[in-house]
């Protein structure tokens, strides 16, 4: 036999092999399907915190003001200079870059409508408030709220009181600065200390709008069904047969099984939307990260709040952040537990980008290292090689890339 | 969605006693402060309290109950002659013991306006699996108990 005639055999064994891996689903295992579906998915949830969240006018000068540069102390910095819609609204880089380079990896934006909390640490309670955070961060935008309000008054002044009523005079310099805000550099805190509180007050509500457009222009955003969510439709007779390769229907099952991914990738968008502390590493370089223990405490002194002066919420519609758990333990080093829709295009991976490659995240749960601070959740799962190779195989068919958009 | 109860009673005492037992004898373990769920957790809703002082009902408002949402339970809480006990202080706590993580939020107990009768607002379970429910209960007339509810998610 040569060499060639020996290598096809064993080729044609591995397949087979393979092949009879493809698993005959059990109803329970189908049910669990149906909870991963798109179909599953509805509307963004309400937002009684902004009057304006699917307002159209507001999503369309939401549109604009998300890829605008002026918003930046350099003025080549928007929200769209990371979160790249053709990246999956995210970027390519361990940290997000601004003005400087960030310390957190940028977050999907479409995924993240679905979710009562924002950034890794869940520090904003709304899209609105999370809208707010890069804009004023030192690393990101490094921009102040009364440069903001100035630029929708010159740039986007019809739109703004269109949605929102007349935007005040900001001409006189003394009682309104040229860049000031409560934090970021020395100079922009000291001349946002020396305004009228009143003053302050309706800067903070323009901020609190601009941040409500940004949000209205997000939730507009599709979430594109995946492969995944043919191949259910297909196994589930709501939809023509969309076959997964053997590799990939093994991965889907150890996804449900063995693998546990399915305790908090779950539902729809593959997220339970909680924190959990799965032993991240700490990025060499960068300050202590608290993750979630600090969030929460963020969330709850923010004034941009649910419940704060800003919020279109009244008489409720504030559970997450009225129920909030603040200074338990549990937290330390606790990070959002992120979508999987479109996860293959969004290396490198966690808080930090600290794992380059799917390969490597699904070693790290495979190992469940001790957590540097906390207490990781990951026991270890004693994968086989072939094992993690399914995984990584299935999680490449969450890519949601190809097709229409989800209908909102 | 909660299983049945299971005939063989597992108590919140027992409970604590084995993860204890595990995160000493198994190291790997001892790091994750998690145990392992026991084959026959007591599954009801409807149980003497710890020291038989009290007895404490529970239900979730919606059923099934949701995954990832905040939502409402009911709660009845009698004295161990049945009579309804008003004005109780109560306290709420739980988590995943396999996980060794808390409840998602911090809920809390209030009158519902009926002898005996509180609702807990603020309930969230963020995971399919084996969550417990700890209750404080501070009675007006300084009676004080605890109770551990076992539920499958």
């Amino acid at each position: 036999m040569t060499w060639w005639k020996l290598g096809a055999a064993l080729a044609a064994l591995v397949a087979i092999g393979t092949q009879d891996r493809t698993p005959i689903w059990s109803p329970d295992e189908l049910e669990v399907f149906r909870t991963l579906s798109i179909d599953g998915l509805g509307p963004p949830p309400a937002d009684p915190s902004n009057r304006v969240a699917d307002d159209p006018a507001a999503a369309a000068l939401g549109r604009a003001l998300f890829s605008e540069a002026r918003l930046s102390s350099n003025g080549r910095i928007s929200c769209a200079s990371c979160h790249r819609p053709e990246n999956g609204f995210t970027d390519a880089v361990p940290t997000g870059h601004g003005v400087a380079t960030g310390t957190r990896r940028t977050m999907p934006v479409a995924q993240a409508v679905y979710s009562p909390w924002q950034f890794w640490d869940g520090r904003a309670d709304s899209l609105w408030a999370q809208a707010l955070g890069p804009v004023e961060n030192p690393l990101e935008h490094n921009f102040t709220r009364m440069e903001v309000a100035r630029v929708l008054g010159t740039r986007y002044r019809g739109q703004y009181e269109q949605l929102f009523g007349p935007l005040p005079d900001l001409s006189d310099a003394r009682r309104f600065p040229r860049r000031a805000a409560p934090a970021g550099d020395k100079h922009a805190r000291n001349a946002w200390a020396g305004m009228a509180a009143a003053d302050r007050h309706t800067i903070d509500r323009i901020y609190a709008n601009f941040g409500k457009t940004i949000a209205a222009f997000e939730r507009t955003l599709p979430v594109r069904p995946t492969r995944l969510d043919r191949y259910v439709a297909g196994v589930t007779g709501k939809g023509p047969p969309a076959p997964f390769a053997p590799a990939e229907a093994a991965g889907l099952k150890l996804f449900i099984g063995k693998g546990r991914c399915v305790s908090c990738h779950s539902g729809p968008m593959l997220s339970n939307q909680g924190f959990a502390n799965t032993g991240v590493s700490e990025r060499g370089g960068l300050p202590a990260d608290s993750g979630r223990a600090d969030g929460a405490r963020k969330a709850i002194a923010d004034p941009f709040n649910c419940k704060g002066a800003f919020s279109d919420a009244k008489g409720g519609g504030c559970d997450e952040l009225e129920y909030l758990v603040v200074g338990d333990p549990r937290q330390v080093r606790a990070f959002k537990v992120p979508s999987l829709r479109g996860v293959a295009r969004r290396a490198p991976y966690m808080h930090s980008g600290q794992l380059r490659s799917l390969e490597q995240v699904i070693d790290h749960y495979n190992r469940a290292p001790a957590a540097p601070r906390g207490t990781s959740e990951l026991k270890p799962l004693h994968l086989t090689r072939r094992e993690r190779a399914e995984l990584v195989a299935f999680l490449r068919t969450l890519d949601d890339a190809e097709g229409a958009g989800h209908a909102r | 969605m909660i299983g049945f109860p299971t005939p063989a009673a597992y108590r919140s005492r027992p409970l604590r006693r084995s993860c204890l037992v595990s995160a000493i004898l198994i190291p790997a373990l001892a790091g994750a402060a998690a145990c392992a769920r026991p084959a026959n957790l007591d599954l009801s809703l409807d149980r003497p309290t710890d020291h038989l002082l009290f007895r404490v009902q529970v239900a979730s408002g919606s059923q099934p109950i949701p995954l990832s949402k905040v939502h409402q339970w009911s709660l009845h809480l009698a004295a161990a002659d049945g009579r309804p006990v008003t004005g109780a202080a109560v306290g709420i706590d739980g988590g995943m013991p396999e996980h060794g993580h808390g409840l998602p939020t911090a809920p809390r107990a209030e009158p519902a306006g009926t002898p005996g009768d509180y609702v807990i607002k603020g309930m969230k379970f963020s995971m399919t699996g084996w969550w417990v429910l700890k209750l404080d209960v501070a009675a007006p007339d300084g009676r004080h108990d605890k109770i551990t509810f076992n539920l499958v998610l």
